[in-house]
């Protein structure tokens, strides 16, 4: 799962991260995080056999946790199909089909916004 | 042989076998040319890319009192009124005269916008003559209401295309879109088997009046584009570098905006994506292999664009079978590519156009006259003023720091001197850093004594062989005020500065250089 993890200023001094690591059988993939003293937010991907689990354990720490259901959309009125953006997603979320549409796949998106802002027809949003 | 003649008569019949250029791919492969010349009559070929020589010729028709329009917006876009008084042409990448739209909404934009039907506020200035006493108007327009609204399109459908990665540092954003830094991606634009030129390489069947689908539209073909050329090298018969070009026609008010569209390439401009389709009449077997062309047999070159040259180095040739596998590889690495133009939407055109003929509504012509083929090459422009590189510009007296310098004898140094930079670099003059009169202050507001701990270690350079103009754009767009000359071997040979540049457009190059 994809979920936004939000840090209130009194959890940033604790390892969360490293416990959650170190106790459950999960792995763990940040995409964007921005953290200071004042709290902050980490988007990250959990998988594994004790992702549940995983979860359940950082809730219990105090970490509010929102899964992320759509990130990146494409207006299919204005896309052309293109391909511009195919090469400048960082991780795949952008591919081509067998007949040249383009699909985006919002499961793996970490709404970076670098397809939106080099899309020509600004066919790409990203909801976040 | 067949002639165009007999086949517009299979074509009232019912009876002409037209094959898209995808499918001809195909079908010459497996029957060969000279079954697939007996056999099939039209090839159906399609592109749907970004073509930035486009636009519109308008006329808007007379008011009352009368104007002879000098100067006139579409939706506060520039239209060229340099015409007899309501014609204007309105070119598809002139930006938004308003600084906050800029080239998010420009002249393709506007074409789009009047194809779907919508309304477009027309302003225009005029200085008023005894004929025309109108000086100023301001009014609605819509393309059914219009005289006359005409595609013209002095450059469209390049006959293959330079691929585009970046070497450089920094993303960079292009007329061939978003390239990334350490050559992060490569984009094509090419539509390959498909592309109109690629199928008929010597310009055999294709010419003045060849009648074409533009747009969703019945267009035609008025001549060679600008910057047609004929000389570029070949392999398999097809150009290996950006080659043939047309001119395009057609009429606005005929066409769907599926077909064309206004775009915007980031930071680059609006640009106008077009859509043709050009039919092939396959009169001989020479002509059907011409077009079982396959992405494969098509070459093309990958050029470097972080070289802001006039000629930019190839990384390497490949072929479009490659390219649109989605990864190529440069360098030993495993490098994304994106294609800047629709396959989806040049299959669309190649289909549509070949249900045209199928139902007898769309008949071949005969060119009127056949395109140059031979003895046509691009003459590059030449600037008067002499081409000015860094090392032309006065060097002044090369003044240094070394990163184990202590901040008070660097800050002595900069006043003595009386200047801002200073590179740091190591025994062998090679550049490390590069350190201002700020860090020198932020040095000591925060108590640090060795220069190591404040220079700047990510630096944006010059090197000796670049063009001045280069630099300018470089000083301006990072807003910094000066960096360091570099030679190959990074070994620090000077300093230029914003003033070294503006002192360079007031007062010409140095008289002794000129001289040689």
């Amino acid at each position: 799962m994809k979920a936004w993890l939000e840090f209130s200023p009194k959890k940033v001094n604790k390892a969360i991260i490293s416990d959650l690591m170190r106790d459950y059988d999960i792995s763990f993939n940040i995409h964007r995080a921005d953290i200071t003293p004042k709290g902050g937010k980490m988007l990250v991907e959990i998988s594994g056999n004790q992702s549940k689990e995983g979860v359940e354990f950082l809730e219990r720490e105090g970490i509010h946790v929102s899964p992320i259901k759509r990130v990146v959309k494409k207006d299919e009125e204005k896309c052309v199909d293109c391909g511009a953006c195919v090469s400048l997603c960082p991780v795949k979320a952008i591919s081509n089909t067998e007949d040249w549409t383009i699909e985006v796949d919002d499961q793996i998106c970490i709404g970076c916004d670098f397809c939106t802002s080099s899309c020509p027809t600004r066919a790409i949003k990203v909801t976040k | 042989m067949k002639t165009v003649d007999e086949i517009n008569q299979r074509i009232k019949d019912g009876d002409a076998v037209v094959v898209t250029a995808a499918e001809m791919t195909r079908i010459v492969r497996e029957d060969g040319a000279e079954k697939a010349a007996e056999e099939i009559d039209v090839v159906t070929t399609g592109t749907f890319g970004a073509m930035c020589s486009s636009g519109v010729f308008i006329n808007f028709g007379h008011t009352d009192p009368p104007i002879k329009m000098t100067k006139t917006y579409l939706n506060g876009v520039e239209a060229y009124s340099g015409l007899a008084a309501v014609d204007a042409y309105l070119g598809a990448t002139q930006p938004n005269r308003s600084p906050d739209i800029g080239l998010a909404y420009g002249g393709a934009h506007i074409i789009e916008d009047l194809i779907r039907g919508e309304e477009v506020e027309l302003v225009a200035e005029a200085y008023g003559t005894d004929c025309y006493p109108l000086t100023e108007l301001k009014t609605q327009i819509t393309l059914d209401k219009l005289n006359q609204a005409i595609m013209v399109n002095p450059r469209n459908c390049y006959q293959n295309y330079a691929a585009a990665t970046n070497s450089t540092e920094e993303t960079l954003y292009t007329y061939m879109g978003t390239l990334l830094p350490q050559m992060g991606n490569v984009t094509y634009s090419s539509a390959g088997e498909l592309s109109p030129l690629l199928n008929d390489p010597y310009f055999q069947t294709i010419g003045l009046g060849t009648r074409i689908f533009l747009c969703g539209a019945e267009g035609y073909i008025i001549g060679e584009g600008t910057q047609h050329s004929t000389e570029s090298e070949r392999k398999n018969g097809v150009p290996v570098s950006p080659s043939g070009t047309l001119m395009l026609k057609g009429d606005l008010k005929d066409m769907d905006s599926e077909y064309v569209r206004g775009a915007t390439m980031p930071k680059y401009g609006p640009t106008l994506y077009v859509g043709a389709g050009i039919p092939i009449p396959v009169l001989n077997e020479d002509i059907a292999l011409r077009t079982g062309i396959s992405d494969e047999d098509i070459g093309c070159r990958i050029m470097d664009y972080g070289v802001p040259r006039r000629s930019r180095p190839p990384v390497k040739e490949t072929n479009y079978q490659e390219l649109r596998s989605g990864v190529i590889e440069l360098e030993g690495q495993d490098v994304p590519t994106s294609s800047l133009s629709s396959y989806k939407k040049a299959l669309e055109i190649a289909e549509e156009l070949k249900a045209w003929i199928d139902k007898g509504k769309f008949l071949l012509t005969n060119p009127v006259e056949m395109l140059p083929s031979t003895g046509q090459s691009v003459n590059p422009l030449e600037i008067r003023r002499p081409f000015i590189l860094v090392k032309d510009l006065k060097s002044k007296k090369l003044i240094l720091a070394y990163p184990t310098d202590d901040i008070s004898h660097v800050a002595k140094k900069m006043v003595q001197n009386n200047i801002n930079h200073l590179p740091v670099v190591d025994d062998k003059h090679k550049l490390l850093g590069i350190v201002t009169s700020w860090d020198i202050a932020n040095a000591v507001a925060k108590g640090k004594n060795k220069l190591m701990d404040v220079m700047t270690k990510k630096v944006i350079i010059a090197r000796e062989d670049e063009p001045a103009d280069v630099i300018a754009r470089r000083l301006d767009k990072h807003e910094i005020s000066g960096l360091p000359i570099i030679d190959k071997d990074n070994r620090v040979k000077g300093m230029i500065t914003a003033e070294d540049i503006s002192r360079l457009i007031v007062d010409g190059p140095d008289d002794e250089e000129e001289g040689d």
